[in-house]
């Protein structure tokens, strides 16, 4: 997919040079050189369209329900239920239909957006610093502390991570920075372990031996010389990281135990949907939700791979019999 | 062999004692008090609550209810209900059929699902297959459980039964009594569970099998004139396996502690719904049971990963 610059850019063939620069050759920095492997890639970029319009959405909902004018909670009893009282489909006055309480579906999955980014990213961006620091003190130091970080790292991934994550939720209570602190703290064992296994590595190389030949102190080496090498992994994992942790929200709140009602989140629409197979008479309020965290999940994972291509040309292809 | 065996179950010894006494730390922490009240009931008196804490035998301190329930778990022995004062172990063995029908049979579709594709993708890379496998992958990869299954219900349960089509239940669990019955309630489990395995599997073994036929000795192997086939499957996806070994014994050892949103979603009165009902409820001895119980499964999973590794890798057994 994303061979082409890394391969003009190989030995053998001289990169071409964009017309008008007058023979002179233009240095591009490494960041620059992905970017432009990005933009070709098509679906990376429809994907990068995607989330950036739903952050938008999640951003500005307050302004977006004022527009369409149904408030993500507000209850609709005459318009958004059928004398019945069954929910009433998708139409001009309610877009995506309302819910069993007569709520309007597209409101509150706007609404929902901001749940999922909010955890995903707030999650992921935690335990990214987390995975960072461990990773490097256990990979630069080795020794003793290693062994002990690493050994609480794998710990951390053997546990039964959704039973704990439950049982922490059910005994302070859910909210969603308990949600997003639990998901942070079982997440970064993953990236820990990844930038431990590349500090390693790195350590040995000849930039750090000149860097400590120059005087460089431990802190200085880490952070400003092992550090910026670690950005693509990092990158990468975060963004592989997110929909993870999205899911893991979305599970939470499907079970009951994260955004209490009646805010609005994807998974405790699925669930409230799935209530006493409300579904069969009301598919809309099943659907959507459904889709919402389909598209978006599917744009994150995407995206990763897309990244991945772009910032780290050689993975993945290798000489196959 | 014998340090090998010492090793684990030292490792086991320390993992429980983390794990229980995390979970104990999480329930009980200054909530002895609340606990009580919860199982005195709604109109009791100050008095009442006092009985239940003593009934619960929340009254001690943390350390000495902690050391009591080690010495309980090393006769075997996980508790008494809060609710209903019935034995821990009992309901355990009640439920444990059912997550195990659930987890084993998913296991078996997943790598019948999962490890073809991957294969296929990965020995063609680049091609329609790949491209094709890897969609696959990435949808299911993208589609919680949940949702899976909940669709599932909503398209092969509602709507064929609607059309007149009695073909799946809505949900709940037959017991292997009724052998047919049995794999009726438990297909739709089965597939959505599969299919979002299989995704993970999918990748897993693309990726690994990418990297070993990328290695010196495939190129050895294909010079000294094997076939291409017997290189792939001999050499290739034998070494190419071990990371799919690791990643099995992590997900049938959690799984096997209770599928909880599975269970949830089709009513399966498993291992999930019983730890999920005990959380809703604050019954700590059935939530510490099952924590206990995923705990050992994990580190006895990891145990048979290791002996699995021995027969895939020569150089493991050499070490």
């Amino acid at each position: 997919m994303a061979r082409s610059v890394a391969d003009l850019t190989g030995p053998g063939e001289p990169p071409e040079l964009p017309p008008g620069s007058g023979g002179v050759v233009e240095g591009r920095t490494p960041l620059q050189l992905a970017w432009a492997r990005m933009r070709r890639d098509r679906v990376s970029m429809a994907c990068l369209g995607f989330i950036v319009l739903l952050s938008l959405a999640a951003i500005f909902a307050p302004l977006i329900t004022a527009l369409i004018g149904h408030g993500p909670t507000t209850q609709y009893p005459n318009t958004g239920l059928s004398l019945s009282g069954v929910p009433v489909g998708p139409s001009r006055t309610f877009l995506l239909g309302t819910d069993n309480l007569g709520r309007d579906v597209l409101s509150r999955l706007v609404y929902g957006a901001r749940v999922s980014l909010e955890v995903g990213i707030g999650a992921t961006v935690l335990a990214l610093a987390l995975g960072l620091l461990i990773g490097l003190f256990a990979g630069y130091y080795g020794g003793r502390i290693d062994t002990l970080l690493a050994r609480f790292m794998d710990i951390l991934l053997s546990f039964p991570v959704l039973l704990l994550a439950l049982a922490l939720v059910a005994r302070f209570g859910p909210s969603l920075r308990l949600v997003l602190l639990v998901i942070a703290f079982f997440s970064f064992p993953l990236i820990g372990r990844l930038v431990r296994g590349q500090v390693i590595s790195l350590r040995e190389r000849e930039f750090v031996e000149a860097a400590r030949s120059l005087g460089a102190g431990d802190l200085r080496i880490m952070f400003l010389e092992i550090a910026p090498n670690l950005v693509a992994l990092a990158v990468i994992y975060a963004t592989l990281l997110i929909p993870v942790n999205i899911v893991t929200e979305a599970t939470l709140s499907f079970l009951g135990l994260s955004v209490q009602p009646p805010t609005a989140s994807w998974g405790n629409m699925i669930s409230d949907a799935q209530q006493g197979d409300l579904y069969t008479v009301a598919w809309w309020f099943l659907i959507f939700p459904c889709i919402a965290l389909f598209l978006t999940t599917l744009a994150f994972n995407l995206l990763g791979d897309g990244l991945r291509d772009a910032l780290d040309p050689r993975h993945g292809r290798s000489q196959v019999v | 062999m014998l340090r090998f065996a010492l090793r684990r179950t030292l490792y086991l010894a320390i993992i429980l004692v983390v794990i229980t006494l995390v979970t104990y730390a999480i329930f009980f922490a200054g909530n002895a008090g609340s606990l009580a009240a919860r199982f005195a009931g709604r109109s009791a008196g100050p008095q009442a609550i006092r009985d239940a804490e003593i009934r619960l035998g929340l009254n001690h301190g943390f350390w000495y209810q902690y050391w009591h329930y080690l010495l309980g778990l090393l006769h075997g022995r996980f508790g008494l209900d809060f609710q209903n004062q019935a034995s821990v172990g009992s309901e355990i063995g009640r439920a444990f059929p059912v997550t195990a029908s659930l987890v084993l049979g998913a296991m078996v579709l997943w790598l019948a699902i999962g490890l073809p594709i991957g294969i296929m993708s990965a020995v063609r890379p680049g091609t329609l297959r790949d491209r094709a496998g890897t969609i696959f992958a990435l949808a299911f990869l993208s589609l919680p459980i949940f949702v899976v299954g909940v669709l599932f219900l909503l398209v092969l349960y509602y709507y064929l039964t609607r059309a007149g089509l009695h073909w799946f239940p809505a949900g709940g669990y037959v017991g292997l009594s009724r052998p047919e019955q049995w794999v009726v309630h438990l297909i739709l489990p089965w597939i959505s569970l599969a299919l979002v395995q299989a995704a993970v599997y999918t990748r897993l073994i693309r990726g690994s099998l990418l990297e070993v036929l990328g290695e010196d000795y495939i190129r050895t192997a294909r010079a000294k004139g094997l076939s291409r086939r017997a290189v792939i499957y001999k050499h290739g996806v034998r070494a190419a396996l071990t990371p799919v070994v690791t990643q099995l014994g992590i997900d049938v050892g959690t799984l096997l502690a209770g599928a909880v949103v599975t269970e949830k979603v089709f009513g399966l009165p498993g291992l999930g719904q019983l730890v999920l009902n005990a959380i809703y409820n604050g019954n700590l001895p059935v939530v510490a049971a099952v924590v206990v119980l995923a705990a050992s499964f994990i580190v006895v999973m990891n145990t048979l990963v290791d002996v699995v590794y021995a027969a895939l890798d020569p150089r493991v057994r050499l070490s």
